[in-house]
Formats: C-alpha cells, sequence, structure tokens
C-alpha cells in the first residue's frame, strides 16, 4: 500500500500543472457553456432557461443546421484519410539518408506554414479562379473548366484539397516517428531476407501505430473543428448555397453574427458528443491495432 | 549508369517535381509580393513580376500608425518564445505522468484532457474572457501566454504516445542505479523524448505565430500587436485592399518560422539514431 | 446568474494564483498592460477608442486623435483600432464584460443590437452642450435614433448610386445615362448592353437593393418598430427577384456560380472593362477609381422611376459612447471635435463618409481629390432628392441579411421560385424578427 500511495503521489504531482490549469481556466467555461446551451443567450443581457428548446429546434426545424452536419461529416470523411495517407507517404519519401532531403523537408512543410494566414484565402482564389492555374491545367487536359467557388460540391472538395495540401504536421509526427524506430529491426528482417512491403508491414506500421492512433484522433477532432479555411474562403459566408458551411462556421455565425449564443452552446455540445463518441471508437479499435514497446506488445 | 545512381535520380527527380507541384501557391504568394498591387489580379497567371517592385515590402514595413512591421514581429516574437517555455516544461512533465506513472484516476484525468480538445472553442471564449477580465489581465499578455504553462493537450497527448514507445527496460536500470522517479524523467526520457519535444517546439511557434484569436481578443494597444493582427490590417471591407503590402508583409513572417523549421527538423528526425539506442 | 458564477469563480481564482504563484514566472511580460483606467493625476482623464479600418485610415485617424490631445491637454485618448472581423470579433467579449471602449465605431447593421442591450449610451443630453449640432441636419442625426434615444453620432453620409463606364455604355449605343429611369428601362439598357457582348452590371447586393426597391414602393424591408418586415405585398419581392433573374438568364449580369468566382472587387468585367456599371454605396466610387485609372467612372443614380422615394441617406458609420464610460462628456468633446472642427476635416477628408456638418462640407470642397469631389457632389445633390431612411436595421438584420443573400442565391440558381421564395422569407422573418 504503501508503494501504492507514493506512485498516486507522484502521478498526481506530474499531472498537476495539467489539472491546475483545466480548474484555473477550462472547467467553469465549460459548465458555463453547458449551461448556456440550456438558455437563450445574446451575449449582452442574463442568459434566459429555455430548457431543451436550442437542442430541438436543432434537429427539427434548421435545415441549414442540418446542412453544417453533412457537410461536415463528408469534408471529415474525405479529408482526414487523404491527408493522413499523403502525409504518410510522403513521410517514408523523406526517410532517408539524402544530404538534400533536409531542404525537401522544409519544402514540404511550407505549405502547413502559410495555411493559416490571410493571404491563403486570395491567393487560393487565384489559383482555383476561371483563369487559374487549376483551370487551365484541366482545359489542357481537355476537360472542362469548373467553377470551383460557384458550386457548392466543388467548393466543399477544393476545401479538402487545401486540407490535404497542408500535411506538413501530420508528416513530421510521421517522421519522429518513422525516426524512432530501431534500424536494427530492419537490419534484422534484411537478413531474414524480407522484401520491402514485408517490411512495411511486418515493422513499420506496427511500431509506427501509436503515432498513426496519435494523429488519427488527432486530424479527426481538428478537422471537425476546422473554422479558418472555410471562412476565409467563403468569404465568411459558407456558400456557395451553403455547400460549405462547416459546423464551425455555422457555430460561430449562430454565436457572433446573429448573437445565439445558447444555441452556438449547445451546438457545441452535440459536436462534443459526436466527436466522443468517434474518438472512443477510435481508441476502443486501438486495442487490437496499436502496438506499445513499452507495454511489451500491448 | 549503375543501377543505384539510376535509382537516386528517380527519388530527386520525383521528390522535387511533386515539390514544385505543392509549391506553386508559395511561389504565386512570393511572385505577388514583388507585383504592382493593380498588376496582382491582372497578372494573376504570371509568375513574373512586371514591373518588379519593391515598394510592397517599402509600405508594409512601415506598418500603420505609429508602429513599424518590425514592432509587430518583436511582439510576436515575445508571445511566441514565452508559450514554447511553457508548453516544453509543462507538457514534457504531465506527458510523463500519463505514460509512465500508475496512479488512480489516470485514465479519467486523460480522458478528460482530450475532451477539452473537442469542445468548440467559441463557445468558451466569453467566459473565458469574463475570467480574465475579472483578474485584470485584459490588455496584456498573460491570457495569452500564462495557460502555455498548464500544458497544452494536443501536445501533452503527442509526447505520451512517444515515451510510451520507449521501452522500460531502461526505466529499470536506472531505478537499480539509483534514480527516482523524477530522474528516471531527466535521465532517462527526457533526452529520448528531443524529437517529440522538436516536433512540439515546431508546432507551437508555428500556431502560437499564426494565432489571430487570442491576440485580437486580449491585445488593444496597437503596440502591443502581433503579426496576424497586422496582416488584417492590409485588408479594406470598404475601399481598396493593400493585397501588395499584405502579400509582402506575408512573406517576410514567413521567414522566422522557416527558419526555426529548418533548425529544428534536424532534431525531429536525427534525436534517437544518434543517442545510439537499441531497442 | 453571471455574477455569481464570478464571484464563486474569483475565489476558486484567487485561492489557485495564490498556490501557484511561484510556478510560472512569466507574469512580467514585457509589453504588460498600462493601467488602462485614469491616469490618476488631477482631473487627467484616458479615454478609449476603438475603430475598424486600414492603413491610411488608422494613420490620419491617430492624427486627429493627436490634434485633439494638443487642444485638451487633459484627455489621453487610446486607440484600439483592428481590421473589420477582428473589430466585431473583441468587441462582442468586450460588452459581455462590460470592458467596452468609451468611443466606439459603430456600423448600421450592428448598433441596434448594442443599443437594444444597453450597451451604448444616449447622446441627445450632450447636444447643444459637448456636440454642436447646429450645422448638422435634423435627417443626419435622426440616422442614429433607435427608439428613445440617438445612440450613434452619424460619422457621414452614403447613397446608393450607379457607377459606369461612359465609354461602354456609348459603345452598347446610349450616348447618356438618364437621370431618372425606371425598371423597365433598366431591363432595356441591360439588354442591349448583353446583344453587344458586354456584361451591364455585376448584380445588385440583395438586401440593399431589394430594400430599395421596396422603398420605390412605399414599404422596406424592416417594419419601423423592427418587429416584422416592412412591406405587405409578396408580389414585390417576386417581381424584384424575377427581375435579377431575367438579368442573369440574359446574360446581362454574369451568374451566381460567375461572381462567386472572382478574388475580389478588382477582380470583376466592370473593373477590365468589359462591363458598364456596379450598383453600390457612393463612397465605394474612390475606391473603383483608385483601382483601374484608365476608366473614368461616372456616377449616376440606381433603377427605379421613384427616385427620392427610394433614395435615402445611409449613415457609413457612426461614434457611440458606450453606456460603462466613465468618462462620456469627454468622449462627447470628442466627437464634437471630430464632426465640426475645420482642421480635423482637412486631414479626415470625407473617408468616413461625405461630412455631416454643412460648413465643414462646404470648406472641404476645394481640399479633396477629383473623385471624392464628385462623391460629394452626389451626395449633395442627393440631400435634395431623398427621402428619411427610418429606423436603423432592427437586432436580427444579420441574420435576415444572410437568409435573403442564401435566397436570392437559390433563385438564381433556379433551385427554387420567387414565389416559394417570397413566402419562405416572410415566415423566417417575421420568426426571427418576432422572438
Amino acid at each position: 500500500m504503501q508503494t501504492h500511495m507514493k506512485q498516486n503521489l507522484w502521478g498526481y504531482l506530474f499531472i498537476s500543472p495539467f489539472i491546475i490549469g483545466f480548474l484555473a481556466f477550462t472547467i467553469v467555461p465549460m459548465i458555463a457553456s453547458l449551461y448556456f446551451s440550456f438558455t437563450s443567450y445574446n451575449l449582452f443581457n442574463p442568459p434566459e432557461w429555455i430548457g431543451f428548446a436550442n437542442y430541438i429546434e436543432m434537429f427539427t426545424s434548421d435545415p441549414r443546421y442540418i446542412q453544417s452536419l453533412k457537410v461536415t461529416f463528408i469534408y471529415v470523411l474525405a479529408g482526414v484519410p487523404l491527408q493522413l495517407v499523403s502525409a504518410l507517404f510522403v513521410a517514408m519519401l523523406l526517410n532517408t539518408a539524402s544530404r538534400a532531403v533536409g531542404l525537401y523537408r522544409t519544402v514540404y512543410y511550407l505549405p502547413s506554414l502559410i495555411g493559416g494566414s490571410v493571404a491563403v484565402a486570395i491567393m487560393w482564389r487565384n489559383i482555383f479562379g476561371d483563369e487559374g492555374i487549376i483551370n487551365l491545367a484541366l482545359q489542357g487536359l481537355g476537360l472542362d473548366p469548373v467553377r470551383w467557388f460557384g458550386n457548392p460540391t466543388a467548393a466543399l472538395w477544393m476545401l479538402i484539397f487545401l486540407a490535404i495540401w497542408q500535411f506538413g504536421s501530420s508528416m513530421l509526427i510521421f517522421l519522429a516517428g518513422l525516426k524512432s524506430i530501431p534500424q536494427s529491426y530492419y537490419e534484422a528482417a534484411s537478413v531474414d531476407g524480407g522484401s520491402y512491403f514485408q517490411k512495411f508491414f511486418h515493422i513499420t506500421l506496427p511500431m509506427l501505430s501509436p503515432v498513426i492512433l496519435f494523429n488519427t484522433v488527432m486530424q479527426t477532432i481538428g478537422t471537425f473543428m476546422t473554422f479558418v479555411p472555410a471562412y476565409v474562403i467563403s468569404k465568411g459566408t459558407g456558400g456557395p448555397l451553403d455547400g460549405t458551411l462547416l459546423y464551425s462556421l455555422y457555430l460561430f455565425k449562430q454565436g457572433f453574427e446573429f448573437f445565439h449564443m445558447g444555441y452556438a452552446s449547445a451546438m457545441a455540445w452535440v459536436i462534443l458528443v459526436v466527436i466522443a463518441v468517434i474518438t472512443s471508437l477510435i481508441f476502443y479499435s486501438s486495442k487490437f491495432w496499436v502496438h506499445y514497446e513499452s507495454e511489451g506488445g500491448r | 549508369m549503375r543501377p543505384k545512381h539510376i535509382k537516386k535520380i528517380i527519388y530527386h527527380v520525383f521528390v522535387s517535381g511533386l515539390a514544385v507541384l505543392l509549391l506553386y501557391p508559395v511561389f504565386w504568394l512570393i511572385a505577388s509580393s514583388f507585383k504592382e498591387t493593380g498588376q496582382i489580379f491582372a497578372t494573376a497567371g504570371n509568375l513574373i513580376p512586371k514591373p518588379f517592385t519593391f515598394e510592397n515590402y517599402a509600405q508594409g514595413w512601415q506598418g500603420m500608425g505609429n508602429y513599424g512591421f518590425d514592432t509587430y514581429i518583436m511582439n510576436t516574437f515575445v508571445y511566441v518564445l514565452l508559450v514554447l517555455l511553457g508548453h516544453l516544461i509543462s507538457c514534457s512533465l504531465i506527458a510523463f505522468g500519463f505514460a509512465r506513472l500508475k496512479f488512480t484516476g489516470r485514465g479519467i484525468w486523460f480522458a478528460i484532457m482530450i475532451m477539452t480538445l473537442m469542445l468548440p472553442s467559441e463557445v468558451l471564449m466569453i467566459p473565458q474572457y469574463i475570467i480574465f477580465a475579472q483578474l485584470d489581465w485584459l490588455n496584456s499578455l498573460k491570457p495569452l501566454v500564462v495557460p502555455a504553462y498548464f500544458g497544452h493537450p494536443f501536445f501533452i497527448f503527442l509526447l505520451v504516445q512517444f515515451i510510451r514507445t520507449i521501452p522500460r527496460e531502461l526505466d529499470e536500470a536506472a531505478i537499480i542505479d539509483g534514480c527516482n522517479t523524477f530522474g528516471i524523467f531527466t535521465k532517462i526520457i527526457l533526452p529520448l523524448l528531443v524529437p517529440a519535444l522538436a516536433t512540439t517546439s515546431i508546432f507551437t511557434f508555428y500556431w502560437t505565430w499564426s494565432n489571430l484569436l487570442g491576440p485580437v481578443l486580449y491585445l488593444n494597444s496597437p503596440g502591443n500587436y502581433t503579426v496576424s493582427m497586422a496582416l488584417n490590417m492590409f485588408l479594406s471591407n470598404e475601399t481598396v485592399s493593400n493585397w501588395g503590402a499584405m502579400f509582402a508583409m506575408s512573406v517576410v513572417s514567413l521567414i522566422p518560422v522557416f527558419i526555426i523549421f529548418f533548425i529544428f527538423q534536424r532534431y525531429v528526425v536525427e534525436g534517437i539514431s544518434t543517442s545510439g539506442l537499441k531497442g | 446568474m453571471k455574477k455569481s458564477l464570478l464571484g464563486l469563480f474569483g475565489v476558486i481564482m484567487m485561492v489557485l494564483l495564490a498556490a501557484c504563484g511561484g510556478e510560472d514566472g512569466t507574469e512580467n511580460t514585457s509589453g504588460d498592460a498600462d493601467n488602462d483606467t485614469d491616469g490618476g493625476t488631477g482631473g487627467d482623464i484616458t479615454l478609449r477608442i476603438a475603430w475598424w479600418g486600414d492603413q491610411s485610415r488608422n494613420d490620419y485617424t491617430l492624427e486627429v486623435i493627436e490634434m485633439f490631445e494638443e487642444q485638451n491637454p487633459h484627455i489621453t485618448i487610446e486607440a484600439e483600432y483592428a481590421g473589420w472581423d477582428d473589430y466585431w470579433q473583441r468587441l462582442a467579449p468586450q460588452a459581455a464584460a462590460n470592458e467596452l471602449p468609451d468611443i466606439i465605431q459603430m456600423d448600421l447593421s450592428y448598433i441596434s443590437q448594442y443599443a437594444d442591450n444597453g450597451q451604448l449610451a444616449d447622446l441627445e443630453p450632450f447636444f447643444g452642450e459637448q456636440i454642436d449640432i447646429s450645422d448638422i441636419a435634423e435627417n443626419t442625426i435622426e440616422a442614429g435614433r433607435i427608439n428613445d434615444g440617438i445612440y450613434g453620432f452619424n460619422l457621414g453620409s452614403n447613397v446608393l448610386s450607379t457607377h459606369y463606364n461612359p465609354e461602354i455604355l456609348a459603345e452598347i449605343g446610349i450616348d447618356e445615362m438618364p437621370e431618372r429611369y425606371s425598371w423597365d428601362e433598366y431591363q432595356e439598357m441591360a439588354e442591349l448592353a448583353a446583344n453587344a457582348d458586354y456584361i451591364f452590371d455585376t448584380g445588385m447586393q440583395s438586401d440593399v437593393f431589394f430594400n430599395l426597391y421596396l422603398r420605390q414602393h412605399d414599404g422596406r424591408l424592416y417594419a419601423e418598430d423592427g418587429n416584422g418586415l416592412g412591406y405587405e405585398d409578396d408580389q414585390l419581392f417576386v417581381d424584384f427577384f424575377t427581375i435579377i433573374k431575367e438579368q442573369v438568364d440574359s446574360g446581362a449580369t454574369p451568374s451566381p456560380d460567375e461572381t462567386a468566382q472572382y478574388a475580389g472587387p478588382e477582380d470583376s468585367p466592370v473593373m477590365k472593362g468589359e462591363g458598364v456599371a456596379v450598383h453600390q454605396w457612393s463612397n465605394q466610387y474612390v475606391g473603383i477609381q483608385e483601382m483601374n485609372e484608365d476608366i473614368n467612372f461616372e456616377i449616376a443614380p440606381p433603377p427605379g422611376e421613384e427616385l427620392e422615394k427610394g433614395l435615402f441617406l445611409k449613415p457609413s458609420m457612426y461614434f457611440s459612447i458606450s453606456e460603462n464610460s466613465d468618462h462620456k462628456e469627454a468622449a462627447a468633446e470628442f466627437i464634437d471635435f471630430w464632426a465640426n472642427d475645420i482642421e480635423a476635416n482637412k486631414i479626415i477628408l470625407g473617408e468616413r463618409g461625405v461630412p455631416v456638418s454643412s460648413i465643414v462640407q462646404e470648406e472641404l470642397s476645394t481640399e479633396v481629390d477629383a473623385a471624392q469631389a464628385k462623391v460629394f457632389e452626389y451626395v449633395t445633390w442627393a440631400e435634395e432628392n431623398s427621402t428619411p431612411m427610418g429606423a436603423p436595421d432592427p437586432s436580427g438584420a444579420g441574420e435576415i441579411i444572410e437568409l435573403l443573400g442564401n435566397l436570392s442565391e437559390q433563385i438564381a440558381y433556379g433551385e427554387v421560385t420567387p414565389e416559394d421564395a417570397a413566402a419562405h422569407f416572410r415566415t423566417q422573418a417575421e420568426s426571427i424578427l418576432g422572438n
């Protein structure tokens, strides 16, 4: 028992900054927002209790809400896997001992660096514009140009491309993960005459699985929360025809443009539950595919 | 030519070709920053500025009001470095706790931590703002910097995942050598965590550098503004936006981030392999 | 609720801060807040003023502030400026936390929201005291009225107008823009342009021009009391949006998927000499003239036979004083200085809209550049040829504007008929405004 107490003490000592920060800056705002979600609150006047009205309105009489859910799910389902696969692909490509590789890494990370800037919106508009390079390329291939900003489906895909293009962060984490796989494992496999693909599936993937789990969870959460690209690219409208009305964008509009902070808070708690369910499924599944070296393969 | 060389050439052609494709927008941004504002849209398809002008840089660097762009860059540096320090210290401590120590309630606290990532920050904003107002922290860096010293879930989780890939035998060896828990953290885990900490630094640097919402809310005095706020002020919703200056200063503000990445990426990939760890 | 929550929280915070004070050594952040409340010594006053703007507005506004401070040594003014989006993003939490600046630059679309909820001070008590309004038209002052008080001081006037390229107008066979033309005549002109492979205009912002159309037909978009729509007959909705749709169908106006492709106003066909006109607010003339100096744009009134009924002077923006300000009188003095001081206005040069004081306007007419002078001239003409604006946009207007924008988009894409849209708009709008 003595050691048990001691372990608890050390554990809580190490995570105490998080607990203190959580109690100081996060829990009260969280409770407040949960409370707001049951109220009509316009930011200026005291909130008024209205029970579940916000939640009911969302699912019964707000077609834009349903639209934003739909758009967000497409965005997440297409964006996360595509981005992760490209990130892993590039990370593998750059995980070599070439002298130029440091430069390559930096260069491949560049798109992620300009991603959040205001410049990206106008840049993207020019690239996907009627006379932009993308449509020129399409025409060069004998295809019809696409009205990327005028067609709701095309506009959403353009946002997905933008997300994939910024694979840099996931790539970097994959790279760090790849580098921490002991070289000796590969050497041993080579001695046994393992092919490239065998090494990939039997060494790389299992050894990388904790990092894959991390990237999957974080990208899923992050993609659900995407706000800036949708905001800047649609000039804040979520258009055309609400085709890029991502969840966070609609939530922001409700809260800060229409001053329905109660409704926005309810939206936030619904998405929290949705993301929590999805994330727990991913975590649950991780028991079957994630390999922790420190825990004897579990 | 030997097949090994051919393979190498194919590799470089492919990797640099893909890079050019991905970088087209970046080239576009840089090219536009040297164009006259009137030409940016008229010659959007052309990557060579004609005429070539430094005017945008001169104009943008002047900044606005009484503050030049250098002020905004300095402000941003101070802000970023304070946050970076906070993240490195707090996140590694917390991550070690979650990854290596068994204590009652570990799972619950970890779940709570991940959960805080899932609530859209927009709805936390107002209550948080009110708290900081009560503390009299408005119009200062405190609301932006102090929370960094209490960890950031993203980086904690990242570090946890990396620590879990470090074999436990190392800890046990250290215990035999007489290390206590804190000793294991500083002597065994921290050195092996360098790649993940480098990753943390890169992300923290860039995210903080480009953070807009926090500075907008908490920095009222123009003398304290950050780069991202300044960039927005080149745009106008009523008259003509100064695109040229905005692009030029976007390029300038990318340089520090670029340099930081170039320096730190080495540690991301070299950490463990040079420390001679065998699994 | 908020209060007790905060109280509880305050206690927790104090404890925690005391408990972990040693842990974070970051409190001495360099650019720390100089106490932004009062300066303290004697009768000195510190005012906070906030506005949205770009580089040039920020620069000249600071100059005006310096001038004011020189003349009023006991007042120090702290400026807090930001871009449009950032500005409103910051203002909302400031209001929620009772931390609004003393002087707030306000926009027509937000003023009711802030005034209705008691965030802004009534300016009427300052008129004739700190603020001299003897040279300002009553209509202009009244444009800041919300219910029982004046909650925003009108800084300048904008009027709806059509900015056209006379060369292309001549090319499509029209020698001169008529001063008054019906919507039918507008469509006929547009067809001439379409036949000549030009576009006539780049469309009309739905809420703004639908309101114009309604005013011309004795209605307005919002009811005067702000609790509903300001027109009875849905046929007006159908008629207006049918015109808009016909324009797109005939090719006289680009389709919405095409206009969505423009990177910015710089990118529109009219700016590239491929179209005749843009319908917009008078102050935007200076911008388009600056964008392309090869075209000499002219200003004309917008379509509609009932010109006077439709036109009104729109406040370009307001200065409001926050209700929680401790120095409302000093703030009012600054507003007076802004509106009436000739030297100050020689720096402002009508950048925030044509000055409201007739004396200032006269003094400035020789100071401004050619483009600005044209705007002045048009607004002066409109003062005689317009009707009062009526109540500013009610709370909830933002949502209505977005709803109408969405519906007009859907009509243009052929997803919904104007008739269905009209009915839908009425139900939705009434429920938004009525609540």
